[in-house]
């Protein structure tokens, strides 16, 4: 844990001090008197690098925290293959539109990471898309990527 | 203003479209309470955007329905099924479900909703009196203090999750610069946009807190083996708590009340904070110490009380200064800025009938609230049987279709992506989301503040503490600072958990 904490740090100051340099080369700071677009985001790359190397300093002088038990069971694999199906997702809403991509979203998680049956799979997948219709379309009206079938 | 206008705001509530989100946000909340998982800050992100289709009345009133239904929700599962629905109800599971373990699930929960009433009724009544006095008294700020209490906000509410101080103060680092990307307000200058055009209006507020709690807890909830639940059973008849179970509650929901609605002006997670304390003050001076832990009713009766109690309280600083001080309230600010509402001492002022039309559907939520869990708890108990691999693909489609909706732009379903793989591996690493959310809505109105104060003061920095309120201010925010240095040797410290 204290490896990954470490790092957790490093990457926290380092990204500080880029944050810094960008906001110091690329948007003008001003001064205190006379603030200008990169103040904030500078003081804010100082303020991530200080507590940045604090937080090294720190754990370089604890103790490794005790093993506090047995750690619950994970599946690494299923929120992988969700995300997986998200971005694949986020992809197909722009190019076939939402209601398909959705229907299709679906039937893919319920096959692929839940291994459910078919007939199942279908009533959700039905299901759940036409109530994402009824409520985000034909309620709310809320602006979704077109439909490619619809023409 | 006179008192039969503050009356004819509150009234508003009874509108039919406020009535009706007053209905609905108050049964989605309770949903979301009985669901371990989701909890009311994930469900609140993914609902503005259907929010923004009511108007703000009818929207806020909507968004607060889930905060204060969540609490009551939460406790229907800790009873039942000994899995609270959300952090606030963890303690409940201690003595709730001993008692439904007896036979007295129907008690157990029918006490529940009665001191969750009680008490929600209690702090909307100090909410009313409290909120106009701070919010009058604070119409004298101006940008500088505006800027001061920004900063002394950040300062207190590094203390938002309880756990680290250090790490939440990178998140609200982080969620302030987040706040600065798009075009400069002031100067028109780019900044962190990177020739994305749609990232040229800022980053999507929706899009972060909805990849945060949402995706970020679908992919925990997928990470995790499902247990098949085992639900004790309830009968309506049940529902009837006998004389001593009753006289035994008294005094827990009284005290619960007043001091779940005291932690709720605190910055942390003031209902979790709240039901502990409760927990802890019924067990201490209880002429029944033994059944604690076995089912005591006190152990019921007080800590719901007291998270109930405290989602009101928190509503204080939220309505009357612009701070949030909870993870859910944090979420509320950011749907009201997206109404064009801007909580603070002006909200009063400047829309009365938002102000008090909120305020009023606390009272009626309440009611509702208690009409619907006592009759319908069969039904709440069943809800919690369904698989999440039903529910999950449903979520990230609403998660999505709320990133989308907001600006019309797929960019913003990357974004809130990102921040669901951000949150997913923050969870793991014992971060808290709920910083950097107050960081992205804290950000703007600090950089504009200070930015103002110094024009005024034509680049005296000194402007900055001239004010006796601004002192005042900057000295609190040095005592937070200085205070846990002293008592706890360092501020990047915590006693139990290290850095």
């Amino acid at each position: 844990m204290k490896k990954y904490e470490r790092i957790t740090a490093i990457i926290t100051s380092l990204g500080g001090v880029w944050i810094m340099y960008y906001a110091w080369r690329t948007l003008k700071l001003g001064s205190i008197h006379v603030p200008d677009a990169g103040l904030l985001p500078f003081l804010c790359g100082v303020g991530l690098a200080v507590l940045g190397i604090a937080w090294i300093l720190i754990l370089q002088w604890t103790k490794e925290a005790e093993n506090e038990g047995p750690a619950e069971q994970r599946l690494w694999h299923r929120p992988v293959l969700s995300l997986l199906l998200m971005v694949l997702y986020g992809w197909a809403m722009e190019s076939v539109g939402y209601i398909t991509s959705t229907f299709i979203f679906v039937i893919a998680w319920q096959k692929v990471i839940e291994h459910e049956k078919w007939l199942k799979t279908m009533i959700i997948a039905l299901l759940g898309t036409f109530a994402m219709y009824a409520l985000f379309v034909y309620l709310l009206k809320v602006p979704i990527p077109p439909e490619f079938f619809a023409g | 203003m006179a008192d039969h206008g503050v009356l004819s705001f509150l009234l508003t509530t009874l509108e039919p479209v406020n009535f009706a989100a007053c209905f609905f946000g108050a049964l989605l909340g309770t949903l979301i309470g009985v669901l371990p998982g989701l909890g009311p800050a994930a469900a609140m992100a993914m609902v503005i955007p259907l929010t923004l289709k009511l108007g703000p009345t009818a929207g806020l009133i909507m968004l607060a329905g889930i905060y204060y239904g969540s609490m009551y929700g939460g406790s229907t599962t800790s009873i039942l099924v000994n899995v609270p629905g959300e952090p606030a109800s963890v303690v409940t599971t201690l003595d709730g479900y001993a008692m439904a373990r007896k036979g007295r699930a129907g008690a157990a929960l029918a006490i529940s909703a009665i001191g969750s009433f009680v008490a929600g009724t209690f702090s909307v009544i100090a909410l009313q009196f409290f909120a106009p006095l701070l919010a009058r008294s604070a119409l004298a700020f101006g940008p500088a203090e505006y800027f001061v209490l920004t900063v002394l906000g950040v300062v207190l509410l590094s203390n938002l999750t309880g756990k680290s101080r250090s790490k939440s103060l990178i998140l609200i680092m982080i969620g302030l610069i987040l706040s600065t990307v798009g075009m400069d307000p002031i100067g028109g200058l780019e900044r962190f946009s990177f020739g994305i055009e749609a990232a040229q209006g800022g980053i999507s507020f929706i899009a972060i807190t909805t990849g945060l709690f949402g995706v970020a807890e679908v992919l925990t909830v997928m990470a995790a083996k499902e247990k098949p639940i085992e639900v004790l059973p309830v009968r309506f008849r049940e529902l009837y708590p006998n004389r001593k179970e009753m006289k035994r509650s008294v005094g827990p929901i009284a005290r619960g009340s007043v001091l779940g609605f005291l932690i709720g002006l605190l910055p942390g997670p003031a209902a979790t904070m709240a039901s502990f304390a409760s927990y802890g003050l019924e067990r201490s001076i209880s002429k029944h110490k033994e059944d604690f832990g076995k089912g005591a009713i006190e152990g019921v009766a007080g800590p719901e009380s007291a998270n109930n109690a405290a989602a009101g309280g928190a509503m204080i600083p939220l309505l009357s200064l612009g701070l949030p001080f909870t993870p859910a309230t944090a979420v509320l600010l950011g749907g009201m800025l997206l109404h064009g509402i801007t909580p603070g001492p002006f909200l009063l002022r400047d829309r009365p009938d938002v102000f008090w039309g909120v305020i009023g559907s606390f009272y009626l939520g309440n009611m509702m609230l208690l009409i619907l869990n006592l009759p319908l708890v069969g039904v709440f108990a069943k809800i919690v049987r369904i698989p999440n691999h039903y529910l999950m693909p449903i979520i990230l489609v609403l998660c999505a279709i709320g990133a989308y909706g907001d600006n019309g732009a797929l960019f913003d379903v990357w974004v809130m992506l990102g921040a669901g793989v951000l949150g997913y591996v923050m969870r793991k690493f014992d971060y808290e989301p709920a910083p950097l959310v107050v960081g992205l809505v804290l950000g703007p109105v600090m950089e504009r503040s200070f930015r103002q104060a110094l024009i005024i003061s034509q680049g005296d920095a000194s402007g900055l503490w001239a004010s006796p309120l601004c002192l005042a201010m900057w000295g609190i925010a040095l005592l937070s600072v200085i205070l846990p240095m002293i008592f706890q040797t360092s501020i990047l410290t915590t006693p139990e958990k290290g850095i």
